[in-house]
Parts: C-alpha cells; structure tokens; sequence
C-alpha cells in the first residue's frame, strides 16, 4: 500500500503486500490531522451525548457521598456485613477498581518497553482510567474499618504513644502498594500529557485574537492558562525532547513492577491469610493476569463508544487496535481459566478436605450462581476472541466486555464471601447478603469514575497526540508526507 | 480445681471476701441502720427514678447509716475524696456478700460481687454443702433485671370509679377522687383492714419459713391463702406423698446412680434446680483420669424416654422418642418388667394390669427410635433392655435411679418411685425429706372460695397473663371489692388492680429461704430498693397490720425461732450464706405398694396416642423466659435456646415426620436440607441445616387450635421430636416491657387447668401466606464429617485409647513425617505426641530475639471436658455479666452480628428422627500462633509472655481481618454502638421490641432530621445539640422537668462491670479469659507473696467466669506449666485434643473428647458414635475400626490418604 520513500541512491524493493503492516493510524492520515483530532474534541462545543452522559454520572456518583455519609454517621453495620462474613461488598470492590486499574500501566509501561507501538492510541485514556479506578478503589478500604476516624494509625508515623503499625500485616502492604502505584501511575500520566498540553495551549494562544464572542474570549484565556500553566513551559525543544524521552523510560521501568507488586501485595489479602479459598499460593500471578484482563476490558468497554462518538477518533483508534486488546484479553482470560481449574485440581490433590470442601461449595453450595456467572464471562466469553469476527466486530467486543467486567466482579466476589461464609467450623456458618447501602455505594463509585472520566474527555487530550504522531509513516522526515508541514 | 475461691480460706492479707452485713457493726449507728431498714426518707421518694433522685436513695441509707459496709452504699458526696475514709472500704476493690436467690420451692445460695454499692455479679456459693459454685442461666441474667428500666417503679393507684381500670393514672394531688395523701401511703392505706376472712391472698410458691410464719398468723385471722405457679413442680412431692406417706418430697442424689431413666424427666434442662442435677450427673459421668481407669466402669448411663427433645435426652445415651402423653405406657411397661426381673412379691397381680395398660406400644410407636438402616424397630424391646440393665446393675448391688418429669401425672411418678424401690434406690440415690405442707389453696380453690366483693391480693406471679386459659382471670377481678397488687412489674394483672406496690427485686431485699435439700439460707439485700420497693413479707406484714413491717426484723425472729436467739450464730448465718445442718432430715420409708397401686388404678387414664392431623401439644418451661418472669431480660432472651439455637422467640416444634406430613415431603426436606444431603449436589453438608434463605429463616405461621382455643405461631422442625407432638414454650408473649414486649407468642391462651403440660386433639391450620422471622443462631446442624467435636464409645476405649488422635489432619498417621522432637517450651517436653513448634524464633535465642512466651510466668490455658458438657448455657450468661457484652437485638442477632464470646455449638448426627446431639462451647482458644495477631495492621490483637491472646480495644480500627482470619470465629464486632442503645426507642419515640437499627433505613442515621432518638446518634451531633450532656445517650423527649435525662443510661451504666471495658462501636472484642480476673488473683497473690518470691498464683485461685459457673465443673482453667494444676492433668489425658489441630495455631484451649456410653444389648446401639461415622465416611477413615467390624476386635486400621 504505502511507498517507502528512502534514498533514491539506495533501491528496496518494498516488502511484498502480504507482509505489509497496517498502519496505526488508518488513512493515510497527515500529522496535522491528528492534532486538529484530538484537539478538537476539547476547542470544539460539548456535544450533546457528553452534556447527558455527564448528567447522568453526576446524578449517579451523589449514591458515593449519601452512602459514605450514612455509613460513617452510622456504623459498619449499614453494610450487610455480620459474624463469620466480616468482608462483604466493600472488599470485593476495591480489589475489582484495583484490578481495573491494571491496564493503564501495563499499557504506558510494559508495552512502552516492549516497543509496542500500537499502545500510543490508547495508552492516555487508560492510564487516565487507571488513576480513576484507584481513586475509586481507594475510598473502600479507607472507609470500610469500624472506626475511620483512626485509619491513620496504619500509617507509619511516629507518635506521642510509641506504637508502630505492624508489619506483618498485608492490609500495610496495601497502604504502600496501592499509594505507590497511585502516585507513581499519576507521575507519568501527567509526564505524558506535558507535551500535548503544551499543544492546546499553543492552538489556544493561535486563535485568541480570531475569538471576538466574550464567553470565548474568557475560555480561551482560561485555557491559555491552565494549559500554560501545566505545560511546564514546553517548547518543545531538542533538549526538552531528550529529557522527557529519558524520563519516560525511567518512569516506565519504575511502573513495571508496580504493574506485578500491586496486584500481587492485594492478592496476598488473602493468600496471607489460612482460610480455605484464600490460603492459596497462586494468588499473586492469577490475580495480576485478571487484573489485566479485568483492565483492559474496561480500556475496551470505554474507547468503544469513544471512537464511535468522537469523530475521527476511529481512524486513530482502529479495529486493529481493538483486535491487539481482545488478543490479550484472550490470553488473560486464558490465564484466569487456567487458575481456576489449577485451584480446584490443588484442592483435590492436596488432600486437604476443608480445602476441598470450600471449592465445592464455591461450584455448588449457596453461592453456586456467582461461582457459575464467573466462569461464563471469564472463562467462556473471551474464548469468542479465537474467532476473527468477534475481534474485530466493534459491538461485539464492547458486549464481551461487560460480561469480563462483571465476571471480574463476581470472581472477587466468590474469593471473598463463599470461603468466608462456611469455613472450618460449620456451627459458626452463616450467609451474606448486601443491603442497598452496599449497593448504592458501588453505583456511587461508577458514578465518580464516570464523570471524572467524561471530564478528562472534555478537557485533556484523551490520544497521546505526540505519541501517535510518533508512530505514523509521516514522523520519517524523509517520508513524503513527513515532517512538519502545518 | 474444686478449690474453689472461698470466703475465709484464712488469707492473712488482701481483701476479705464475704462479709456479713453488720460484720463490724457493733456500733450505734449500725443499730440505729437495723432499726431503720431500710431508712425512712426512702419511702417518700415516689418520683420515676431520675438521676438525680437515683443518686439520692443510692445514698440515702448509707449517709444515714454512716458505715462503710452495712448500707451497701458510699455516700453522696461524689465529688469530695474520703477524707474520712469508710471504713472497710477500699475504692475500686470489689465486696462480696452471701445471699440467695429464691425460686419456687428451693433458693439458690450466692455470693453476690458488689462494686461501690452496685451489684454486679452473682456466683453460686462455693461453701454450700454440696455446691461447686455453679449455678443456671436464670440466676447469671437476675442481676440484669435489677436494673431494668421497665421494672414497676411507682406506687400507684386506679381511679377508684374505674373497675379493672385500663388506665392506672399516678396518684396526684390536683387528681380527682383522690386522697389528699401521697401514692404510697394510699396504696398502703388500702392494704389496713383487710386481716379478715373476706380477704384472698394468692402468691407464688416459696419456700420462705418468714413468709409461712406470717401466713399461719394471718391465717388464724381468717385470710385465705393460695399459692399458683403456672410451672408447677410440686407433683413430685404429691406422688412421693401418696407412695411414701404425706409429709415428705424427693430430692435426687444423681452422681451415685450408674443408670438413670428418666420419663420425660428434663433434669438437667427445665426442672427445679437443674443447675445441682447437672453437677450430680457429670460428677457420675465424669471420666477423671483415662489414663488409669476404664471409662465403661466409671461412667453412668442415662436413659431418656420423652415427646421433646430436651437437654437431657440430648445428653443421654438412649432415647426412646414417644410423645408426652404416652409415657405413661412406657413408665407401666417398664414397671411390669422391673417387677419381673426382681420378683418382688405381693405386687405380681400388678404386672399384667400393667402390661395390659402398656399394650401394642410397639405398634403405636413402631418407629420411636428406628435408625438409619435399621428396621422399623421394637419400643417394648428397648424398655425391656433398658430395664434389664438397671436390674443387673442393681443386682450387682449399683444404684440406679428413675425419675418422672413435672410434666407427667403423678401415676407416672408413682411407677417411677415403685422402680427407685424395687432397684433398691430409695435412701440412696432418691431420698425423702420431710417437709411441712404449706396448706395453701391453688388457683382453682381460689375460685371456688371467693365470693362476690372479697378482697383480692396478688403477691407476684401475673395471674391475669398467666392463670389457665379457662379460669377466667378477668371475671374473677370484677367479682372482688378491692384488689392489691405487689408485683415486678405494671403488667396486666396490675393493671386490672386497684392499687400496684413495686416488688423489690431479691437483690434488694430481706428474706430467707429453703434449698432442695431443706438447708436454710438468707436472702440479704445488696442495694436499697432502687424503687422504693417492697418485699412480700413487708406486704403480709403490713397486712397483718402488726406492729412489726420490717422484713429484716421478721427474718430474724424467724430464724431466732429456728436456731435460737444471739448475735454469733446470726452473724455466722449471713457471712457464711447458709445454716449449717439445718436441712430437713431424711425420713426412711417404705414404698406403700398398696396405696400406690389404688392411686394409680384411680388415676389411670390410658392417653390417646397422637396421629397425623390429631397433634399433641406439649408445653415447656422456656429456657429463656422460665414461666414469662424473665420475659423482659434481654440476656436471657437474647441466649439461643440449647436445643433449637433459637433465641427471642418460641416457635411450634414439630419432628421431621410432622413436618413432612404437614409441608409435603419436598418442603420438610428444603426445611432440613436435604437436597444437599443426596449427594445430588456435589455432596456438599445440609443435613440438619436448616439451611436459611438468604441468612433469613422465614417461617411459615400456623394457626394452633386446642379446645377451641387457638394461637398463631411460626412452625420450626426439630429433629429428634415425637411424631405428632407440638412442643410449646411458655412464657412469651406476656407483651410487657420494651426489651421482651413482642417476642414471640403467648401460649397460656391455650393451655387449660385440665391439661396444662400436654393436651391432645390439637389441629394445625396454615395461615395463608403468613411467615415470621425467626433467628437461630446456627444454620448448620451437622458436622459433615469434620472432627471438631471427637467422640468415642465408652466400652471401645480401652482398646482406642489414644482414639482422638486419629483424626482429621492432625491425625498421627498424617504427621508422621514432622518432627517430634524440635524446639519445645519446657512444659511442654513430656508430650511426645504433640510437634515441635517450627517457629523457632517462640524460643528466643541470640539472633531471634525475646521469646514469645516466658517460661518463668505462668501460662494460662483451659480444658473443656465434652464428656460432662450438657449444652446449659449457663456459661454463655455469666461471661455476658462478667464481660459487659451488650445484647444486640433479634434483628441483629438474625442475621448473625451476635456478641457473646461464647457460642454453644449444637450438632446432630445421625438419623433425622432421632438424632445423636453434641455440644461444644467455643470461645477465644488463645492460640500460641494466633492467626489473628499476625494480619491486625495497627497491633491491636497481640500476645502476652503468659501466653494469652489480647485486644487492645482502643488501638483497633476495625479492620475485621481478625475475625476472617481466625478459623474458630470466636470474635466479635460492634458494628453498632450496641453499648450504647437505649431500650426501645424508634424514631424518638419508645416502642417495643425495637432495637438497633432493625430496618436498615435512613431513618436511623443521626443526621436524618426525623432521627430525634440516641439510636445510633452521632456523639457529636449530641454534644452539638447540648454540650452538658456529654456524650449520655437517651431520649430527648426524656427530658424531665428539672433538666435530668432519661434514667435509662444511669441504669445501664449501673449494671456494668467496672473492671472491663466498654466497648464502642468499630472495635473487634473477644474472649479473654476473664483477664480482668487474672490480673486481680495476680495482685493478691502479689500482696500476699510479700518479701517472698511465692507470686505464683496457686491453682485454682483464678477462676474465669464461664469456669466458676459452669455445674458440670467442665471447664478447667490454669497454668499449662505447673505440674500441679488441674489444666497440666487434663491436657494429659488421652481424650485432650485440639480443635483444627492441623493448622498448627497451637491454641491454649483443648477439649476433652466426648465419650457416650451406650448399653449394646439396646436396639439404638451403635458401634461408633454417629459424628465418628460421619467423618469415617467423608473422609475415608476408619476411626474405632468402622461400623462393620466388632468392636471388641482390637485391631483398627486406620487408612491413609
């Protein structure tokens, strides 16, 4: 299809068509193009979708505060929670927006370094997704202790009273993981967007005088500001290029193993503990892969409707890119598949009968439909991605998706509730069910992540601009279209 | 161990325990604190109890009294120090004083704790001949409705125009029709005049020698008397009366008898002084050294024939299941062969009346204890070996014993003493003291004598609630003049009166009373009358209208007249709690065959067995509420139940066979799970399950018809019940106070004179679509298999006798391959049994730093012996009262967030007709690597040097991690302020039954305006709204006009132990082995040590509360590592064990496995206990060598896997 343009003193053959790669960005499209693109989602009026959509999640997100509020006022006991299933919905939660949070590290991070340039479509609206879902997740294991008022006291911090937390306790690890994680993930999100940001505010700074309305006037001073202010004053200079190219591997390489830690430190939530169902040694890597999985189906279930809805974003975020995703949400999903059946075959060959006993009543006792709803949307629905047309049929996947979502869900919800429900003692046996503050909580949190994502659509470039800049034919100066024409 | 804390075990320093009221006390002021007993002033405080008022009479007596021990009071002056410090008293340092609570017909003798005037903790008295110290539930919950807010707290007085007045309208003086004199001394005016024989007392049974000297004076000026219990046990003195000749009533010495048969005798459950039949049964059951002797010769055997399941068919070894009218047959079938196999002479005309009377039983009750697998098996075989065992036991010249329950007509208890005396028990084992009959009428004279306009006066009970359903109450009360009621609380029968006299609890009162076994003790007040009330024997004084109304007085000339006049002996009589040698002698009598048999010829009436449709109910004393006197203790009500684990409610009891002939197989089978138990599911548990929806046991609600008289109630199966027996629990519904007012169902409304413990012909109708929600403490009946209670049969131990080592993980063949012999702490070093500990860094050392545990302290741990566990609850209530453990409400407890630190774990096992029951107690087992310290992230949960497991509560954030990480689930979690609700209160208003945030709606977060109640309020939103009330819950509409709050918190506040702490809401809260209590035996013995190193606190000393109550002596607590103590013995039985050893926590608390003891030659024998089976075949064991093989054959294979 497209020309290599090379030293006329030096003759390629171009590679034959069947190794032709598509390209990233689809059509041929200028580097122009793309920064008109994205930036035009955010110079341009909200559209309607966004004005309703935003509605909706402010009206949805109120749940969170009215929730909180009643719980904090109140007492624990406003959950479902009770004696011996002290763990309920709020635990499930966390472990389910952490494990969300999983695909925009790995996305920036691990496929930086691994060079897989396909990532830069994606790579800012699921890093942007990840700091949302740890910001939801978060607020889970702050508010749900009896007494909230002390939760500083996990903190490491000297006091009048000499007593230190304790270290061997895996709710600490969590304090340190997910903070790092979280700081770490907001460090280079925002690295990222320094270059875009500096190009809003150059396009705003373009047209002020063209803008003679006053409304707009007053925006795109705003705009001039805000941009200006966070751009840190690129110029985009060699020097700056050079700088951040080098801290971006940097932060990169930091983020690698936080994508592992993370996931690993929650699992050890339960892997630490000797509960049958929890006391497993697997934990770590199949919690890492469903967090990777569980991630980039939200990455899916988000971009889906955003390429349809922004117009050009689906020349930038191709179905290609789409079916790369779904292929690692098969392999994941593969993973997640391969834990379960491992931890039913350790539970037989172990030989330990209450171990044996908490699996079997995960498949058939009280719980049997979580147990069943899990295994239909992890095991079964990514194994559709085998087949071409479910991995490039947009409606499809984003379908798919939601079932890996609420498999995911389920998945923690079966960890945390069937083990602890019946577990060694079976006078002590009891069930749980969630009331509608557990409920209204966790639609509260769908409501926050949504809107701060719609607002991070509005306002913030939601493409790398630079990044994909970077991967297309025309970045080679010496390609026809190259270089910086506009 | 049996040395238990004693009053005057002669410690020359530290406290002094018991102390009599006026030990010391030869000064004036103390005779002039006598002479005004209580003082006046108090009398005139009429006001609801306010806490500035509270305070005042708090004090009253003692300013008055000036004496540091005698008032049961410090002064008022609260904010001044003791410049002059009382003497004797030490602040912050407990007092103890001998009293005794009164029942029907006995008392049980107490020490009561006292803290700074407030009583806070009854414990049995040790010192009492024969007593262990422990004692019941009932007596453990007493001190609660001490200080219950709902209690009657005014005089008060109807308006005389209104007849059985609806409305009891306080006195006042702007009050029309009123008379200018204050509530009390009108209602007192009313009692002048009425010493004449126009006057109708009718009380409660006692057994006070006060109040029959007072009655027989009244008496001779011509008041009647009648006494009514609506449980009434006085059947056993009838029959004995009748079998023996009048003037003398059994008493049973249970720990000599090798066999017990009991027909429908719940001895160790529902009857009179269950608490001493326990300590006598275990005391014949108990295993105490199986190192040495031979369980099969040392334990008893009980035999239980009855239509319920009781505690004590669920303790015995064979259980005959026949319903409660037809034990009759059983008692006259068992008669005719006791006869036989003795050949008494000159009754042999009686045994083929008796056969005849007990025909075709086996045909009626072809099943009554068929097993699985068995055929449908022979009842008349099973009484005939039942008997036969007896007589050889007699033969071989055992004592034996057979007892009838209250329940059972008297010609089931005359056949029961002709059996104690053929087998040679009589003077034995059953013993006659001779007592004096109260002459009192019943209820029913009382209706028969009393004539139009004569004066009525009701001491106790509540008559009006609680007279048969076909008495009349109500007319009764329009037909008389005047009627005075003195009563606990302003229930109905106060409420039809014309005037109500507040009862004082025992706590505050002066009485005496007699035990079972006639010995006299004193009832001794603690506190003045927090109301203002007043005793029976003030009534009956002051109905005399003699000069002499104070009940101290009265008590001590009655017992001047006993034990002669001077002030040692009376002394003596206080201090120790009881007069020695003053029981009632022991007559020596014949049975009189011929009486007896014209008795029962008269009597006899041969009971229509039950069939489907044509139920039987059965009443029972409620082991929660007893008659409805508790109805309003949220302790008790709030305690499950032993049999059902059901608590805040009575239920219509009915057997699986019942249930699946009403509900249709596929319900009864849903009801009891057992779907699951086919196997159809994956083989998961279920048997017995009860297996809820969704957490919640939504019962559907039957429509109980007897006599045309009907109830409604929720149905609930218990396996184990006779087919087509309706079990009923008295007691509930009484409707009265807001703790207890909606729970459950008032079953009196059906129960008649005629047939007031069982009736027949009753029918079942269902409420269409009504359900009720019952909370039962456990969902899970069954074991399934896993060895957390280890069982054994008594005559297969000598060959197993390491037997509870072969179980689950831990067993010996799955850990062969762990070292033995590893690092080890040195008490430990003589159990080759037990590994090593592989945490090499609990043994200190130079790089791993301080050892965990210190070999130089003591190290605490406890045995709990299985093997005399009967299931009673008691502990549950005494840890509640020692730890401050708030109750929690139905709707909480059902749906699981109970607090009490120790649960009773009720298994089934075996067939679902006629299961085999279990009971293990499981609170906090302190474990040496406790899987719960490890995972708190803030050092809430952490480890002492003597090896106990703490919690720190005010360094806990509530994470709960703990609570999922402890395999036993023994903690608990404040997920509300429990501590701090009040009683009743809903939307600022008192309602009740109503508890903590029962709905879970927005109506009960502080912030909601419509939210004026304290339920769940936000401190701060009430320091907000009123900075001077502090942080004192409460209604706000409370407010009196003065500025004081509701009372309600001072109450509260008052029945707390000052030695624990209160917990708040978000704190995780466990067992602690009464640490409290160690630390106080740890400070005496410090104090005693002196210069000397003896700071070992010797064994015994410090007891936990669970271990000082508990009747049976199951439960032993000491130092693991004193050779000498109780806890390094019992661990070294071959029955100890540890609950999930395997997880190698180490726990401090282990068990002693559980032996039964059955006959073979029994159709219900079974090689192996039924639990043992279970896990034999769940997990391919073969413990006691399985089922198949004989068990005399000493060969088991135990397989491996």
């Amino acid at each position: 299809m497209a020309e290599h343009s090379v030293s006329s003193s030096v003759k390629i053959a171009p590679p034959p068509v069947e190794l032709e790669r598509e390209h990233l960005v689809a059509n041929q499209r200028s580097i122009g193009w793309l920064s008109d693109t994205v930036a035009n989602v955010i110079e341009n009026k909200a559209p309607r979708w966004w004005w309703i959509a935003i509605c909706i999640s402010v009206l949805t997100s109120i749940w969170l505060p009215i929730g909180l509020v009643y719980l904090i006022s109140t007492g624990v006991g406003v959950w479902g929670l009770n004696h011996p299933v002290a763990w309920g919905w709020a635990i499930v939660n966390f472990v389910w927006w952490i494990g969300i949070g999983h695909a925009g590290t790995l996305i920036s991070a691990i496929l930086f370094l691994l060079r897989q340039k396909w990532r830069t479509s994606i790579n800012r609206a699921a890093e942007a997704m990840t700091i949302f879902a740890v910001m939801c997740a978060g607020i889970f294991p702050a508010v749900h202790v009896g007494r909230i008022w002390f939760d500083w006291w996990l903190f490491p911090i000297p006091t009048a009273n000499s007593i230190w937390p304790q270290f061997r306790s895996p709710l600490l690890w969590d304090v340190f993981a997910v903070s790092t994680y979280f700081t770490v993930s907001v460090l280079f999100w925002y690295m990222g967007l320094i270059p875009d940001l500096a190009t809003m505010r150059d396009r705003f700074r373009k047209v002020a005088g063209k803008v003679v309305e006053p409304a707009a006037k007053l925006r795109n001073k705003v705009a001039q500001v805000f941009y200006g202010l966070f751009s840190l004053g690129w110029t985009g200079s060699n020097r700056h290029w050079r700088n951040y190219e080098k801290a971006y591997l940097l932060l990169a390489g930091l983020s690698t193993p936080l994508v592992l830690s993370v996931h690993s430190i929650v699992s050890f939530d339960f892997a630490v503990s000797q509960l049958p169902g929890w006391h497993t040694t697997i934990f770590p890597p199949y919690f890492v892969a469903g967090a990777v999985f569980s991630g980039f189906g939200m990455v899916m279930t988000l971009m889906i409707p955003l390429r349809s809805l922004y117009k050009g974003l689906d020349e930038i975020v191709t179905v290609r890119h789409l079916e790369l995703m779904c292929k690692v949400t098969l392999t994941t999903g593969s993973i997640v598949g391969y834990a379960y059946g491992m931890e039913f075959f350790i539970a037989y060959y172990g030989g330990n009968p209450y171990e044996l006993y908490a699996f079997k009543n995960r498949a058939f006792g009280d719980y049997y439909w979580s147990y069943w709803l899990m295994i239909s949307c992890n095991v079964v629905s990514p194994h559709l991605f085998w087949f071409k047309w479910c991995r490039t049929t947009p409606w499809f996947i984003w379908i798919v998706t939601i079932f890996v979502n609420i498999g995911m869900w389920m998945e923690r919800f079966v960890i945390v509730v069937t083990s602890l429900h019946n577990d060694f003692m079976p006078g002590n046996w009891g069930y749980y069910s969630p009331t509608w503050v557990d409920v209204c909580t966790y639609i509260g949190t769908f409501g926050f992540f949504m809107t701060l994502f719609l607002l991070f659509c509005r306002f913030l470039p939601l493409i790398a601009i630079s990044e994909v800049k970077g991967v297309t034919p025309q970045a080679d100066p010496h390609h026809p279209l190259g270089g910086a024409k506009h | 161990m049996n040395d238990k804390l004693t009053p005057s075990n002669g410690q020359k320093s530290g406290p002094r325990y018991w102390r009599s009221l006026e030990h010391k006390a030869d000064s004036p002021e103390f005779r002039e604190f006598v002479e005004n007993e209580f003082p006046s002033g108090v009398d005139l405080i009429d006001d609801p109890v306010s806490r500035r008022n509270f305070m005042k009479i708090m004090s009253a007596s003692f300013a008055l009294a000036g004496l540091g021990v005698s008032g049961c009071r410090r002064p008022e002056h609260k904010i001044l120090p003791f410049s002059k410090m009382p003497e004797n008293y030490v602040h912050g340092t407990p007092q103890y004083y001998a009293t005794a609570m009164p029942t029907r017909g006995t008392a049980v003798p107490l020490v009561a704790k006292s803290y700074d005037g407030r009583p806070i903790k009854v414990e049995g008295n040790a010192e009492y001949p024969g007593s262990n110290g422990g004692t019941d539930q009932y007596v453990q919950a007493s001190i609660l409705s001490l200080y219950d807010p709902d209690r009657g707290i005014n005089f008060k007085r109807a308006d005389y125009s209104v007849r059985g007045g609806v409305e009891v309208t306080e006195f006042t003086e702007d009050g029309k029709k009123t008379l200018k004199i204050e509530p009390k001394a009108g209602v007192l005016k009313l009692l002048e005049g009425l010493a004449n024989s126009k006057t109708h007392v009718l009380m409660e049974q006692s057994s006070s020698p006060s109040r029959a000297r007072l009655v027989d004076g009244l008496r001779a000026k011509g008041v009647n008397f009648y006494e009514y219990e609506p449980i009434d046990f006085s059947v056993h003195a009838e029959a004995a009366a009748i079998a023996f000749g009048p003037g003398v009533e059994p008493y049973y010495k249970l720990a000599e008898a090798k066999a017990i048969l009991s027909l429908d005798c719940d001895f160790l459950g529902t009857e009179e002084s269950a608490y001493q039949h326990i300590r006598g049964f275990a005391e014949g059951r108990r295993v105490k050294d199986d190192t040495k002797e031979n369980p099969a010769d040392s334990m008893n055997r009980l035999y239980s024939v009855e239509g319920m399941l009781t505690l004590t068919g669920t303790n015995a070894d064979h259980r005959l299941r026949i319903p409660t009218g037809s034990v009759i047959r059983v008692a006259a079938l068992a008669l005719a062969e006791a006869l036989d196999g003795i050949g008494s002479d000159g009754a042999q005309d009686g045994i083929s009346q008796l056969r005849a009377f007990a025909a075709d039983l086996s045909k009626d009750f072809s099943d009554s204890h068929a097993t699985e697998g068995q055929t449908k098996a022979d009842t008349a075989k099973w009484v005939g070996q039942c008997v036969a065992d007896l007589v050889r036991l007699a033969k071989r010249g055992d004592k034996t014993l057979v007892v009838a329950g209250y329940r059972q007509p008297k010609e089931v208890h005359l056949a029961a003493m002709a059996m104690n005396e053929l087998l040679g028990n009589v003077g034995s084992t059953l013993l006659l003291r001779s007592v004096k009959p109260s002459g009192n009428g019943s209820i029913a004279d009382l209706v028969d004598q009393f004539k139009d306009d004569d004066n009525l006066v009701v001491l106790g009970g509540d008559p009006a609630y609680n007279s048969p359903a076909d008495l009349d109450w109500a007319k009764l009360v329009d037909r008389a003049g005047r009627v005075i009621r003195q009563g606990y609380y302003i229930d109905q029968t106060a409420q039809d009166a014309d005037a109500y006299i507040p009862a004082a609890h025992y706590l505050e009162s002066w009485g005496d009373a007699r035990t079972s076994d006639g010995t006299l003790v004193p009832v001794q007040p603690l506190i003045a009358p927090l109301f203002g009330g007043m005793t029976e024997l003030e009534v009956l004084a002051r109905l005399g209208g003699g000069t002499e109304s104070d009940p101290y007085k009265i008590v001590r000339k009655t017992f001047e007249g006993i034990a002669g006049e001077g002030d040692t002996q009376w002394e003596k009589f206080l201090h120790d709690g009881f007069l020695a040698e003053s029981a009632s002698g022991v007559e020596n009598r014949e049975y009189d065959w011929e009486v007896a048999q014209a008795a029962w010829l008269d009597g006899v009436e041969p009971v229509k067995p039950p069939s489907k449709g044509h139920y039987e109910v059965t009443f029972y004393r409620d082991h929660s509420v007893d008659d409805g006197r508790w109805c309003n203790n949220g302790w008790l009500l709030e305690t499950p139940n032993p049999v059902t684990r059901i608590a805040w409610d009575n239920v219509l009891l009915m057997s699986y066979q019942s249930a699946r002939e009403l509900l249709g197989e596929e319900a009864a089978q849903e009801a009891l799970d057992f779907e699951e138990l086919d196997k159809k599911s994956g083989g998961l548990p279920g048997r017995f399950g009860f297996h809820s929806d969704a957490g919640h046991f939504y019962q559907k609600v039957y429509k109980l018809e007897v006599g045309g008289k009907t109830v409604e109630g929720p149905i609930w199966l218990l396996p184990g019940m006779a087919d087509n027996v309706i079990g009923v629990a008295l007691g509930y519904g009484r409707g009265l106070g807001r703790v207890g007012g909606v729970a459950g169902f008032d079953a009196y409304s059906i129960r008649t004179s005629s047939a007031a413990h069982f009736a027949g012909e009753a029918k079942l109708a269902e409420k269409p679509s009504a359900t009720y929600e019952v909370a039962c403490t456990q969902e899970q009946g069954i074991m399934d298999g896993r060895p957390v209670i280890r069982e054994g049969n008594a005559n297969d131990f000598n060959g197993h006798k390491d037997f509870v080592k072969h179980f689950d993980l831990d067993s010996i063949h799955h850990t062969a391959h762990i070292t033995k012999n590893g690092a080890r702490y040195e008490w430990e070093k003589d159990r080759g049994d037990l590994a090593a500990s592989p945490y090499k860094h609990n043994f200190g050392g130079a790089s791993n730093g301080p050892k965990y545990m210190d070999e130089e302290r003591q190290q605490w741990g406890m045995v709990i012996d299985l093997g005399t566990c009967v299931g009673c609850d008691a502990c549950v209530l005494a840890c509640q009262s020692e730890n401050n453990i708030p109750i929690v409400g139905k709707q909480q407890l059902a749906i699981g967030r109970e607090m009490s630190w120790i649960r009773i774990d009720r298994y089934f096992s075996g067939d679902e007709h006629n299961p085999q029951v279990s009971y293990q107690g499981v609170g906090c087992q302190h474990c040496e690597d406790a899987p719960c310290e490890s995972v708190c992230p803030v050092n809430a949960t952490v480890h002492d040097e003597e090896g106990l497991n703490l919690m720190a509560y005010n360094r806990c954030v509530g994470t709960r991690y703990c609570s999922n990480n402890c395999p036993y689930k023994v903690r608990r979690f404040n997920y509300y302020d429990y501590n701090r609700r009040p009683f009743g209160v809903e939307d600022g208003k008192r309602k009740p039954g109503v508890f903590f945030n029962d709905d879970n709606d927005l109506n009960n977060s502080p912030l909601h305006p419509g939210n004026k109640s304290s339920n769940g309020e936000w401190e701060l939103v009430r320091w907000y709204k009123d900075p001077s009330r502090g942080s004192v819950p409460g209604l706000d509409d409370g407010k009196k006009e003065n500025g004081a709050f509701d009372p309600e918190w001072d109450l509260i506040k008052l029945s707390k132990n000052p030695d624990v702490s209160v917990r708040m809401r978000g704190v995780m809260e466990k067992c602690t082995y009464c640490l409290q209590r160690i630390q106080r035996g740890k400070i005496e013995q410090k104090v005693e040590a002196r210069d000397s190193d003896n700071v070992k606190v010797p064994d015994g000393k410090i007891q936990t509360a669970c271990e000082q109550v508990c009747p049976a002596d199951a439960i032993a607590f000491g130092d693991i590592s004193d050779k000498e103590s109780e806890v390094y013995r019992q661990i070294r039985q071959n029955r100890n064990y540890s609950v999930l050893g395997f997880l190698d926590t180490r726990p401090r608390t282990t068990y002693l496995a559980k032996l039964r003891n059955p006959n073979t030659a029994m159709p219900d024998y079974y090689d192996i206990p039924n639990s043992v089976k279970e896990y034999n075949d769940e997990n391919h064991g073969n413990v006691f060598g399985g089922p198949s093989h004989d068990k005399t054959n000493g060969h088991e294979k135990e397989a491996k896997h």
